[in-house]
């Protein structure tokens, strides 16, 4: 030993001598239980599984990195805590001895986690793997523990009595039957007993009468309603894109698809399947696609000027940690930019698993200038729908076909067009052609007046050789130069050369060509396009770009997951003037564009080749030459002579508008005459029955142009053919590639199965697993802490080292080995839970109990929790018989949408008390009154939403509009059940509130209040008349006001109780 | 387990509402492992207004600022123009900005496909005022006249290029959304510092266009959602049903609220959880605050002379200068954290008409804010921060003329200053280059920013920290040193 050390070793000595002593008596230690929390908190920071941040290449969180020799001597000596470095550490009064640093600012450990440390170090220094990675085993039932008290119903009771039996506390009795009724009806429903199944059920004596009832609920289609509302805050569900520009998007039908798989009971396997990897299921199926959305539903950027690889990396990001959250209890995103500092997570295993996410054509930024959903998208037609559009789509597969009939039959007009015509009879079709020769002060021809802007841009113009109607005009920054004709331009890269005309959709056949010399290669450059933007319209439209200098000819819909594109295989010769014409035939297929070079068809790659909807919208109606909004514009490049033909040139006159003269040469060609490339240009320019058939295709396709633009998409996943390729990302930067990576499972949990893909079906079935240590935990904690507030593992966000220990793990275990053992069926776990005494306790305890477990970790009382949002709101739309119990459909705006950060007018009619499920949802501006609540934004997944109970709370309910109303519409019914017995009201107002009679204080109280404000209002009928406008329900006219107005009072009052809002 | 005596609730309220303390700090969100821990263990019985546990108030240490006021200017105004004069930009007007001075900084999709960067210089005229020679653009006339009482940073960087993001990382000190904001985190650190009214309060000028703001900015991101700020709004209720409805009198509100408290009471008695304590306190508390919100949202009450030197918008519910002179008002009742919001300076393009208007509107209020609070002796524990999410551009995006251009985003440098609350009076902070491009001299990072302003409340950032997801959360992540040359 070293004399530092060993003087080191002396002064600790002492202390350890004393700490021995005061723990003596200790228990066994537990390195799971008592070490390993330790460890975590205080020494992983610096000494756990980050490699690059650990210091003195101390690992502690492995037993063989603790005990490994280390210059002569052990940080841990099994058996001799003594001589164990670790020890003497921690005890040093030493600021530059002591650990942890006082400058890690973390504190000191206590004398109690010293001893435990000693104690574990004596007794061998035992590792244990962490206890949420190694796979459930099914606990042995232990017999009832009790000496008295209730027996147990199920195994949960069984494990929960026994361990409450080792503490000496009793459970409570079961609650009463109101009580009982009232909290398993929430908790199922989300909704309050109605007034005849609370009757019902007091009235009903039978055993089974409660089993009875949790059927019931389960059965209820209100169930799915209550589940999902727990799931959406998991998918980070929203009806708005989120990010600074946050506009709206329709993702409802996604959470449709979760309520009606939880009322049909889709077991938790395939609900987590379906969603992950849908898509990629054998045979899927339309609704195994949508579920995929939930991969979609991370927020997403439009912002102008935002770097469109950064958000797209972030996209994946989210997903990467939703799937950890949400089915792992793993905080994964640690991971992104160095190896986790508590978990056994490196940077390569997230960003393995990374890559089970990235392969979809997605962009970084939607489309701010048109409202199409994002790539990759499904549609969603209904039957009817779907029928037409397949008629239509038959309709053109018929015209297709007719149109090459009639192709094959013209041989006989074509010979005889071709005797007629000896020297070739020119090219029909052309719209424009701009040889930029003359430059006007004005546009041609055209009566607009000059704009002071116009002025200001100097901008020149030119008119059209072909059709005066057209021109094209140029800020004076693109200047004159010697063109390949006469005059070109040389364009600046930031100016645009505009013209008048270009619009096609996509089912139009047409071409452009033109003259052009490049300076240099581009990694990008925008030569010729007809759309708003890049980015910031998801390129709709059409472009010919440089792309690494190759040229790139598109139809996009939205970039890049609906468009089709080709490239050149060549690269286009730079430094001379080179002709190029693209066209495109109307087919929307990739095989249908073409690229000529120098009047030859290019030899061309295809990009994407999956256009489903028009090109057409957006603004940026015509072609422009060599600059795009926010893009990379074509600097100095050289542009002469542009043409615009309104069909596709056949290639042999695209020969003839790069050198004009070549079509004569082909007719005259003597003895090697191209028949088939004469026919071509004879069926496409001069054969009217050609082009009777060609104009019936046309037609045909606007017909299905114009259905797919009716039918309504919604963001899926959609596996690329070919997967990305991923990389580690130094600093989790998304333009820091480092290392190359494969889709995979970290090694420390279970062996990808060596069958599977490995895309995210692998993963699913690699997750679902019965033997996957987390799902099944993960899954039945969230729903254990759905009903009683508080999971058995409190953070159900994270299951991972720092994650809290279960009190309970035994319960945790069981539930999680019988959930996958009766097929993940979610009804069922519940079930199990709600017919447990466990559950059914009262939530009350003695003031001793509830002072040493206040959060109620030792299960020896009932669930006791604020109600969420919801279903708080809900029950007072319940109570007042205003909610519109309707399943599904597009979100609603109730009446505070108005007061909202980001203020949206109030709905009408049902939408006003649908159920908060339906509220509409925006991430910057969520409904106030359910963010009063704790709503989360939902912009991040998240798996426990926080409750607090602030003064905030008690203008919503006092005075909120929602509130005010129902209590009026409630106090209305409650009038007409007393007519002629105003006494009866207060106590059936209670009932009807809180859901159990009121005791003779209650009473006395609720007397006195209703007295005064009858009192009040008969003072001051005016005031009960205002009281009663509020909301958009008409108050009952055949009600007297005052009256109305002190029930309305009293019933408001009581939609303020401690009863109305905390579940007990 | 046993607990130690009860304390009393974490609000200040009646005294027979108990809490334990395990409780009042779970309820807090706090657990166990909270740093926070310390100061509320400490504080004394009673002591709702209470600052800190620290000699001197603060949480680790004494404070000098008791409350911040920041002005926050959304959409990066231009330090060009306004705060950091650079006479070589006007000497290379029009010229080509070299790369060497750009040195691979990444641009903006805006302007960085523009094939040419001209550099454009300040039409503005720049001039030293005061002992401390702060130089101020033409454009703050009246910021110049208090130039003594500032302390310009010249030299704030940030890594955000776009607004969402920057003014993200600003508020929360991460730029994608989802971390509590500056004023959460203080209020999380050092409690309610007030009976009547909220301890973190948002104002936003109303009708402004400009790049929108998230409501993110001051959520409580993870931290418990009592932290987040309240935005008092300019027209209805300032908070969210506030006012009684129609037909409501405060006087049978009251009533109502007797019998409601009757009836909690007696719930309570019967079953004694905290929870129905907390419960009545709040409707008293909301009960207070139907009068404390509008008394001090009504500005009738202020003196002619104190208006008019806000300037002739400070009559205007809603305006810049009235959210200032109402920003004073809630400084002045111990609200601790006022976050003011003015959009509308994100000048691609326009800059010299546009940064005129928002300086038209921004200027003498911001000034006068800072005269206000020095004339009620209040500026010395007040501290008043004025600036953007980042600085724009030496070089014009987009067309350039004789009397027009614009400035695209810059993240390299900008200025913001500060007066009072413990910083340095009438210095400048940290040097840019020539071109105004890259800092030089006593670069000052975001972190760095929020460090020091944790700082001067009393609060060492290292040691603030929530756990979330496993992980120990600080307002300054794993960075921020201290600003040290700044401090008084």
């Amino acid at each position: 030993m070293l004399p530092a050390a060993a003087l080191l070793a002396s002064r600790a000595r002492l202390l350890l001598a004393t700490l021995a002593v005061v723990a003596a008596a200790a228990a066994e230690v537990d390195f799971n239980r008592d070490v390993r929390p330790i460890l975590s908190d205080k020494c992983f920071q610096c000494h756990g599984p980050d490699e690059r941040g650990r210091k003195a290449k101390l690992r502690l969180d492995t037993r063989a990195g603790a005990l490994r020799e280390r210059d002569g001597q052990r940080v841990i000596v099994p058996g001799r805590g003594a001589e164990s470095e670790l020890l003497l550490r921690v005890l040093s009064p030493h600021a530059d001895e002591v650990m942890p640093p006082p400058e890690a600012k973390i504190g000191r450990l206590t004398p109690a986690e010293i001893d435990a440390l000693r104690r574990w170090i004596d007794s061998g220094a035992a590792y244990q793997e962490h206890w949420a990675f190694v796979p459930p085993a099914a606990p042995n039932l232990p017999p009832a523990a009790l000496r008295a008290g209730p027996d147990p119903r199920n195994g949960i009771d069984q494990l929960v009595f026994a361990a409450l039996g080792r503490r000496k506390v009793a459970p409570q009795p079961e609650a009463d039957p109101a009580t009982l009724l009232r909290r398993v009806t929430f908790d199922l429903t989300g909704l309050p007993p109605s007034p005849a199944e609370l009757a019902a059920f007091l009235a009903d004596p039978a055993p089974d009468a409660y089993a009875r009832a949790v059927e019931r609920l389960l059965a209820s289609p209100r169930y799915g309603e209550r589940m999902a509302a727990d799931w959406l805050d998991l998918a980070r569900y929203a009806d708005s894109f989120g990010f600074q520009v946050d506009r709206d998007w329709a993702m409802w039908p996604w959470r449709d698809w979760v309520i009606q798989a939880f009322n049909r009971n889709l077991p938790w396997d395939q609900f987590v399947t379906w969603q992950l990897a849908g898509d990629l299921m054998p045979g899927a199926t339309e609704e195994q696609r949508l579920a995929t959305a939930f991969n979609r539903l991370n927020p997403q950027e439009s912002e102008g000027g935002s770097v469109e690889e950064e958000y797209r990396v972030n996209y994946i990001n989210d997903r990467t940690a939703t799937f950890g959250t949400a089915f792992l209890g793993l905080t994964l995103d640690c991971a992104r930019c160095h190896d986790h500092k508590f978990d056994p997570v490196t940077q390569k295993d997230y960003y393995q698993l990374f890559a089970f996410f990235d392969d979809i054509d997605e962009a970084g930024l939607y489309s701010f200038f048109t409202p199409s959903m994002p790539t990759p998208a499904m549609w969603l037609q209904g039957a009817q729908e779907k029928e037409t559009y397949a008629a239509a789509t038959a309709a053109v597969s018929g015209a297709e076909q007719a149109l090459a009939a009639v192709a094959a039959s013209r041989w006989e007009a074509f010979a005889a067009w071709l005797a007629a015509h000896p020297d070739g009879a020119g090219l029909p079709g052309e719209l424009a052609r701009f040889d930029f020769e003359a430059r006007l002060d004005a546009p041609p021809g055209a009566k607009a007046p000059v704009t002071k802007a116009m002025e200001a841009a100097k901008l020149g113009h030119f008119a059209s050789a072909v059709d005066e109607r057209h021109a094209a005009n140029t800020p004076a920054e693109n200047t004159p130069v010697p063109g390949r004709h006469g005059h070109g331009l040389r364009l600046s890269g930031d100016h645009p050369v505009n013209t008048t005309l270009g619009n096609f959709p996509r089912h139009e056949p047409f071409s452009v060509a033109l003259w052009l010399q490049a300076p240099a290669a581009r990694e990008r450059a925008v030569l010729m396009h007809r759309s708003r933007a890049w980015t910031d319209a998801a390129s709709r439209g059409y472009e010919l770009l440089m792309v690494d200098g190759r040229l790139q000819w598109s139809l996009i819909h939205f970039w890049p997951g609906d468009a089709i594109a080709v490239r050149t295989r060549d690269p286009l010769p730079l430094g001379r003037w080179v002709h190029v014409a693209v066209t495109n035939d109307g087919s929307s297929r990739a095989a249908g564009l073409r690229v000529y070079v120098d009047g030859v068809a290019a030899p061309l790659e295809v990009v994407r080749d999956q256009l489903t909807r028009n090109i057409t919208g957006g603004g940026g109606d015509t072609i422009t030459l060599g600059e795009r909004f926010r893009d990379r514009g074509f600097q100095g490049g050289l542009v002469d002579e542009l043409r615009v033909f309104d069909r596709a040139l056949t290639p042999l006159e695209a020969a003839e508008v790069a050198a004009p003269g070549a079509l004569t040469r082909a007719v005259r060609a003597p003895g090697a005459r191209d028949d088939a490339a004469l026919l071509a240009h004879y069926l496409a320019a001069h054969d009217p029955e050609y082009r009777v058939a060609a104009d019936a295709l046309r037609a045909a396709r606007a017909r299905q142009t114009r259905l797919a633009e009716e039918a309504r998409e919604i963001m899926v996943m959609r596996e690329l053919s070919a997967p990305k390729t991923a990389y580690i990302l130094r600093r989790g930067e998304y333009d820091q590639r480092g290392e190359e990576v494969r889709a995979d499972t970290p090694e420390w949990l279970p062996p990808f199965p060596a069958d599977a893909p490995r895309n995210r079906l692998g993963l699913a079935r690699w997750l679902t697993a019965p033997d996957h240590p987390l799902l099944a935990r993960v899954t039945v904690n969230r729903f254990w802490q759905a009903l009683f507030g508080r999971g058995l593992v409190k953070t159900a966000e994270d299951f991972g080292l720092q994650g809290e220990r279960p009190l309970h793990p035994e319960l945790l275990d069981w539930l999680a080995v019988e959930f996958v053992r009766g097929g993940w069926d979610v009804k069922a776990l519940l079930r199990t839970i709600v017919l447990s005494h466990t559950y059914r306790q009262r939530s009350t305890g003695t003031p001793a109990l509830v002072a040493d477990d206040p959060e109620n970790t030792l299960l020896a009382r009932g669930p006791r929790h604020r109600l969420p949002a919801e279903m708080i709101r809900d029950q007072a739309l319940a109570l007042s018989g205003l909610l519109v119990e309707r399943l599904g459909g597009p979100p609603v705006h109730p009446y505070d949408l108005p007061e909202s950060f980001k203020p949206a007018p109030a709905g009408t009619g049902d939408a006003l008390f649908r159920r908060s499920l339906y509220t509409f949802w925006r991430r910057n501006g969520p409904a106030p009154v359910l963010e009063a609540f704790d709503v989360p934004k939902r912009v991040v997944c998240v798996a426990r939403r926080d409750t607090t109970n602030t003064a905030l709370h008690a203008f919503v309910l006092l005075n909120g509009t929602q509130f005010v109303e129902a209590a009026r519409a409630l106090a209305e019914d409650l009038l007409r059940a007393t007519a002629g017995r105003p006494e009866a009201l207060p106590a059936l107002a209670f009932r009807r509130v809180l859901g159990r009679d009121p005791d003779a204080t209650e009473a006395a109280i609720l007397l006195r209040l209703h007295r005064e404000q009858l009192d009040h209002y008969a003072r001051e009928p005016g005031d009960a008349d205002c009281y009663l406008t509020h909301g958009s329900r008409p108050a009952d006219p055949a009600l007297p006001p005052v009256a109305l107005a002190a029930a309305a009072t009293l019933v408001n009052t009581l939609m303020n109780h401690d009863l109305f809002v905390q579940k007990r | 387990m046993s607990l130690p005596d009860p304390a009393p609730l974490c609000t200040g309220a009646e005294p027979w509402l108990r809490l334990s303390r395990r409780e009042c700090l779970n309820r807090l969100g706090l657990g166990l492992g909270g740093l926070a821990l310390a100061r509320l263990l400490a504080r004394p019985a009673h002591a709702a207004s209470a600052v800190g546990a620290a000699p001197g108030g603060g949480l680790h240490f004494a404070h000098k600022a008791k409350r911040i006021i920041y002005l926050f200017q959304s959409g990066g105004p231009s330090q060009l123009d306004l705060l950091d004069p650079k006479p070589l930009l006007n000497q290379r007007h029009g010229e080509q900005l070299p790369d060497s001075v750009r040195g691979g900084q990444r641009l903006t999709g805006m302007s960085g496909n523009q094939s040419s960067i001209p550099i454009a210089g300040s039409p503005f005229a720049f001039q030293r005022h005061g002992r401390s020679g702060n130089a101020f653009s033409e454009l703050l006339p009246y910021t110049a006249k208090v130039a003594d009482e500032l302390c310009v940073i010249r030299s704030l960087h940030t890594e955000a290029i776009n607004h969402g993001p920057g003014v993200t990382f600003m508020q929360t000190g991460a730029q994608i959304p989802g971390r509590p904001s500056f004023g959460a985190w203080l209020d999380y650190g050092l409690g309610s510092s007030n009976d009547n009214l909220p301890s973190f309060v948002v104002l936003l000028t109303k009708d402004k266009k400009g790049q929108p703001l998230m409501s993110h900015l001051w959520g409580s991101g993870f931290l418990p959602a009592k932290h987040q700020g309240v935005r008092f709004r300019s027209g209805g209720d300032p908070v969210l049903y506030l006012g009684n409805p129609a037909g409501v009198s405060p006087a049978n509100r009251r009533l109502a609220l007797d019998r409601l408290r009757e009836l909690h009471e007696h719930q309570f008695a019967g079953t004694p959880d905290a929870e129905i304590g907390a419960r009545i306190a709040n409707y008293e508390l909301a009960f207070r605050m139907q009068s404390s919100v509008p008394e001090v949202t009504d500005l009738r009450g202020e003196p002619d002379a104190v208006v008019d030197a806000y300037g002739p918008d400070a009559r205007t519910p809603g305006t810049f200068a009235a959210n200032c002179i109402l920003a004073r008002r809630l400084a002045e009742r111990g609200v601790r954290f006022i976050q003011l919001y003015h959009q509308d300076w994100d000048h691609h393009a326009g800059l010299p008409g546009g940064i005129r208007r928002e300086c038209l509107q921004t200027d003498q209020p911001s000034a006068a804010l800072v005269t206000d609070l020095k004339q009620r002796g209040m500026l010395d524990d007040t501290l008043v921060i004025w600036g953007g999410e980042f600085g724009r551009t030496n070089y014009c995006q987009g067309p350039m003329t004789a009397t027009n251009f614009g400035r695209d985003h810059h993240p390299r440098c900008f200025s913001v200053w500060l007066a009072g609350g413990g910083v340095k009076a009438g210095i400048t902070h940290g040097e840019t280059d020539e071109y105004g491009y890259n800092v030089v001299r006593d670069g000052v990072h975001i972190h760095d920013l929020h460090a020091t302003l944790l700082h001067l409340c009393g609060v060492d950032h290292e040691q603030l920290t929530y756990k979330f997801q496993g992980r120990r959360y600080r307002l300054t992540d794993v960075h921020g040193h201290l600003v040290k040359g700044i401090l008084a």
